[in-house]
């Protein structure tokens, strides 16, 4: 097979790659990760990167390149193959960077009792002898005390050489998902057992090694989701789907990052990876499918039904986890296709659902998925509010990594920004994008439907209508100019218009006014940077006392530490999952008439945002 | 048995518009028209009151329009619009005149904006009504022509049109500077009609110079849209929603005139009766509609369609109270 040699600059990173590669999977070989929102569909411009010679690729598209960019060499990655040695140079822009993934703080749960999953138990067999002829496995039953326990057929494969090897003293490593003890692993001598808590998003993994005799967290660790490269959200994941051998990619990228963070979890730790018995995985309904390897593709279609809402436990060795091989692995339950085991461990962790007061749960994402309830009652909805929020689907939008602004002052139509980790800006990530909004209404340089009012010096004709420059190139080392479109503006309107949409149609339906909400709890990596006053000026949350809202961080990840700690924890997920009534909102016409309504800055109803309105009242 | 006559009680009533300025107020026009007020439903005297009755508006255009041959026949001559707003007027009864200034269309005869001026001008010389005025649809030319037509008329307290969310703020300007009021018009959708009210009265424009358009369709052609989002604004008036209460114009001439049924030969349908009735049925019926929705100011285009109409609202009007 004739190879060629990729070299990336500046970093000079290379790699060899048949003819024919495509140059988006030779960076990826040569160690340089590209952003890919669109899946390689050529549309999204993310992957854009500068080549030399042109002639050493062939170039199956352009997308929306300018003349000038293909002038000054510019190609998109996605849309070339590698017919000869080429030299690549891969813009910040265009790189994937660490993400920013929130990590679980340390401490216990103790909402729930102490009561893991996990146990070790230690047996000092009698030695068999012609007289006391039972076998290996009976005689290790016959000195375990409590319920019978069952054991995989790997584990008796490995039992008869422990047993001897260890010389009658064994130990096994037990788990119980509430249906009796089961022997996940048996050891000479003497073992310990972890547990693993995976929060398994769109965007981004996260996981914590959890030493359950304590409840300790030894390590957590968060990275991208290697899905990315196949598209920015759940939708052209599942598109990805039909492809051929399109599933497999999905899995193979999930299963491959977790297990990389495996690897980096298990080193912190100084442990060994066998000794990972029991995994408790938290998804939404799309990426428990795409996990387990099960074909998501109705969930896409109407009615969107899901394959399945509980699933596990399996042995992890079918995943291709690479931990103990017969660790097994649970998937919290989900409840619909676009409600998932990640909003049950929500709930779990906010413990909505034990609660006297009304309480609305909002995970903000691509999928803006909430639930309010309290003891007496739960109802779910998701709504699309589309990739707007994670930086996609903007010009200059981008994922929260470093260089990418989170917050933006604007006085007499000037900005300022500050960006993550202080780096020169990229692009402004969705946290960014709402205070820009917020600040854009406030100078007066939009109005109430996202137009732009007036003349200012930043803004200038593009494109598509006119856009705002937030940064120009040059300005603190920035690479090219970041523009924040009229295109932009309705895209997050739209995206905000819908979440509060979703939230008014589950009170309407529930005949509840906004006031009647004692608590406000916001979930996920969007929400921990989320500026609520910001977000309430432009109408993504309800105009509600602030002492309301409550961040509970990475709520997946909690909830999922919270099952392999506490049965009690695990058993109430499902009864969770039971007992969430899932509203639909694609039925009937409540929601497009919410929706509408909430498409205008802060909302058609300004009666709806009191503290808002009275606030520009006075500053007139 | 005696019958219980039930009521609803309204917390808040119709917004008034008052269209064109007498002498006294700074204006050349010989009759002034109000409409809305209203503190219940169309034509329920029993419970409320309808202080002012709805007005016809009689359409006309600055250049000869290419209409149905016969409503340009029951038009009589087009070809000078001063002379058809007189007949408009003295002949066919029109309480007010809807100027619609095609010409001014860069697509079409492209007037000037000075010989549109004119052509307003001479109609506010030759009839005493209040009018409203639109542009030809084409927005920049309609953002100055508009402008220089709000300059022209200046003290008139004209009806001016249209804003639309996506280009509302230099007519609204216009409107603010010389005195007039305004057309807001939405595409049949009860949100974005608030939502412009609420942008145009956030500009300083007081609400009761504004003049809802919730886009009309014509029977046949979705009137049900129109129905529906006409009687939910009069109830959120009547609920207290002041940027719901303003009165409202329905283009009634413009849409009907435009359906299949007005226009096609009896050759082509026979079954479908003589077209001088049907075209002129199917503009009244939408416009008899719409005004039991509640629609205050009905823009029609032919003299008998005017007439019907009339007669409606007289019957209409009629006190039922019990």
């Amino acid at each position: 097979m004739e190879l060629c040699t990729v070299t990336i600059m500046p970093d000079g990173a290379r790699a060899q790659v048949p003819r024919e590669t495509s140059l988006f999977d030779a960076c990826a070989q040569a160690g340089v990760e590209i952003k890919g929102a669109c899946g390689g569909g050529g549309v999204c411009n993310q992957c854009l990167v500068k080549v030399s010679p042109r002639r050493a690729l062939r170039i199956e598209g352009a997308g929306s390149l300018r003349p000038e960019q293909i002038e000054a060499g510019y190609v998109l990655a996605c849309k070339c193959r590698v017919i000869d040695d080429v030299v690549v140079e891969v813009p910040s822009a265009s790189r994937v960077l660490a993400h920013r993934v929130l990590m679980e703080d340390e401490g216990n749960l103790k909402a729930y009792p102490f009561a893991p999953i996990l146990s070790v138990g230690e047996c000092q067999l009698t030695p068999p002898s012609l007289l006391d002829n039972a076998s290996d496995w009976d005689r290790v039953k016959a000195q375990l005390e409590g319920d019978e326990p069952k054991a995989s057929l790997g584990v008796i494969r490995n039992l008869p050489g422990a047993l001897r090897e260890g010389n009658w003293q064994v130990s096994l490593s037990m788990i119980d998902w509430g249906d009796g003890p089961k022997v996940v692993r048996v050891e000479p001598g003497s073992t310990r057992t972890f547990g693993l808590a995976v929060d398994v998003g769109t965007t981004t993994i996260a996981l914590s090694l959890v030493e359950v005799e304590t409840g300790k967290i030894l390590a957590t660790r968060g990275s991208y989701n290697r899905q990315g490269r196949y598209g920015d959200d759940v939708i052209s994941r599942i598109i990805h789907c039909s492809q051929p051998g399109g599933l497999e990619d999905l899995q193979r990228a999930v299963v491959g990052t977790i297990n990389a963070l495996i690897d980096e979890v298990v080193d912190a730790a100084e442990i060994s990876r066998e000794w990972i018995d029991g995994v408790v995985v938290s998804a939404n309904t799309t990426m428990s499918h795409l996990f387990a390897g099960i074909d998501p593709s109705y969930i896409r279609l109407e009615p969107y039904i899901p394959a399945f809402t509980e699933l596990g436990p399996f042995e992890a060795k079918e995943l291709g986890l690479k931990v103990n091989p017969q660790a097994e692995v649970y998937l919290l339950p989900s409840v619909a296709s676009y409600v998932g085991g990640d909003v049950v461990a929500g709930v779990l962790v906010s413990r909505l659902h034990q609660g006297d007061e009304l309480s609305l749960f909002v995970d903000i994402g691509t999928n803006g998925e909430m639930v309010l309830g309290s003891r007496d009652f739960l109802v779910a909805c998701a709504c699309s509010a589309g990739p707007a929020f994670e930086g996609s689907g903007i010009t200059c939008g981008m994922r929260a990594m470093e260089g990418a602004i989170e917050k933006v002052a604007i006085i007499d139509g000037e900005p300022q920004v500050q960006t993550i980790g202080g780096k020169p800006p990229v692009g402004i990530c969705g946290s960014g994008l709402i205070d820009c909004l917020a600040k854009l209404q406030d100078g007066g340089i939009i109005d109430r439907t996202g137009h732009f009012v007036g003349d200012w010096e930043r803004l200038r004709p593009s494109a598509e209508g006119r856009e705002f420059v937030l940064v120009r190139a040059g300005e603190g080392g920035c690479q090219g100019d970041i523009v924040i479109t009229e295109g932009d503006i309705k895209n997050l309107i739209r995206a905000k218009g819908a979440v509060y949409a979703g939230m008014r149609t589950l009170l309407k339906a529930l005949e509840l006014d906004v006031d009647a909400i004692d608590r406000v709890i916001i979930a996920g990596g969007f929400g921990q940077y989320l500026n609520v006053e910001d977000a309430i000026k432009i109408g993504l949350l309800p105009d509600i006392p602030r002492s309301k809202y409550e961040f509970l961080g990475n709520t997946s990840l909690k909830g999922a530490r919270a099952a392999l700690l506490s049965r009690e924890a695990l058993a109430e997920a499902s009864r969770v999952a039971a007992s969430l009534t899932y509203m639909e909102l694609s039925a009937g016409n409540t929601f497009m008439d919410e929706f509408i309504s909430a498409c205008f800055l802060p909302h058609t109803d300004l009666s709806l945002f009191p503290s808002v309105i009275g606030k520009e009242v006075l500053a007139r | 048995m005696a019958v219980e006559i039930l009521k609803d009680r309204y917390g808040s009533k119709v917004g008034t518009l008052t269209i064109g300025n007498g002498p006294a107020e700074g204006g050349t026009r010989t009759s002034v028209i109000t409409v809305g007020g209203e503190g219940t439903l169309p034509a329920y005297h029993f419970e409320g009151e309808l202080p002012h009755r709805p007005v016809i508006a009689m359409e006309i255009t600055d250049v000869a329009p290419d209409w149905n041959p016969t409503l340009l026949e029951a038009l009589g001559d087009v070809g000078s619009t001063t002379a058809w707003a007189k007949r408009c007027v003295e002949e066919f009864g029109a309480d007010m005149l809807y100027l619609s200034l095609i010409g001014a269309n860069p697509e079409g005869a492209n007037r000037p904006v000075s010989s549109c001026v004119a052509t307003v001008k001479e109609v506010l010389a030759e009839v005493g009504v209040p009018l409203a005025i639109v542009g030809c649809g084409d927005e920049e030319k309609d953002n100055e022509l508009m402008q220089a037509v709000a300059e022209a008329t200046a003290g008139e307290n004209l009806l001016l049109g249209v804003a639309e969310q996506e280009n509302y703020k230099t007519l609204t300007a216009a409107c603010i500077v010389h005195g007039h009021s305004i057309i807001a018009k939405s595409p049949i959708d009860i949100n974005m009609c608030k939502q412009l009210n609420i942008m145009i009265t956030e500009m300083n424009l007081p609400p009761e110079r504004i003049c809802i358009d919730p886009t009309t369709a014509a029977l046949g052609y979705g009137l049900e849209y129109s129905y529906s989002i006409i009687e939910r604004a009069r109830l959120g008036a009547l609920q207290g929603d002041k940027m719901l209460a303003m009165p409202m114009i329905a283009t009634v001439g413009h849409e009907a005139w435009r359906s299949k049924e007005a226009n096609v030969s009896p050759a082509e349908f026979p079954g479908w009766g003589l077209q001088e009735t049907r075209g002129v049925l199917w503009e009244a019926v939408t416009a008899a509609a719409l005004l039991q929705a509640g629609a205050h100011i009905l823009v029609v285009r032919h003299p008998q369609s005017a007439e019907l109409l009339r007669n409606h609202i007289d019957q209409l009007m009629v006190a039922n109270a019990y």
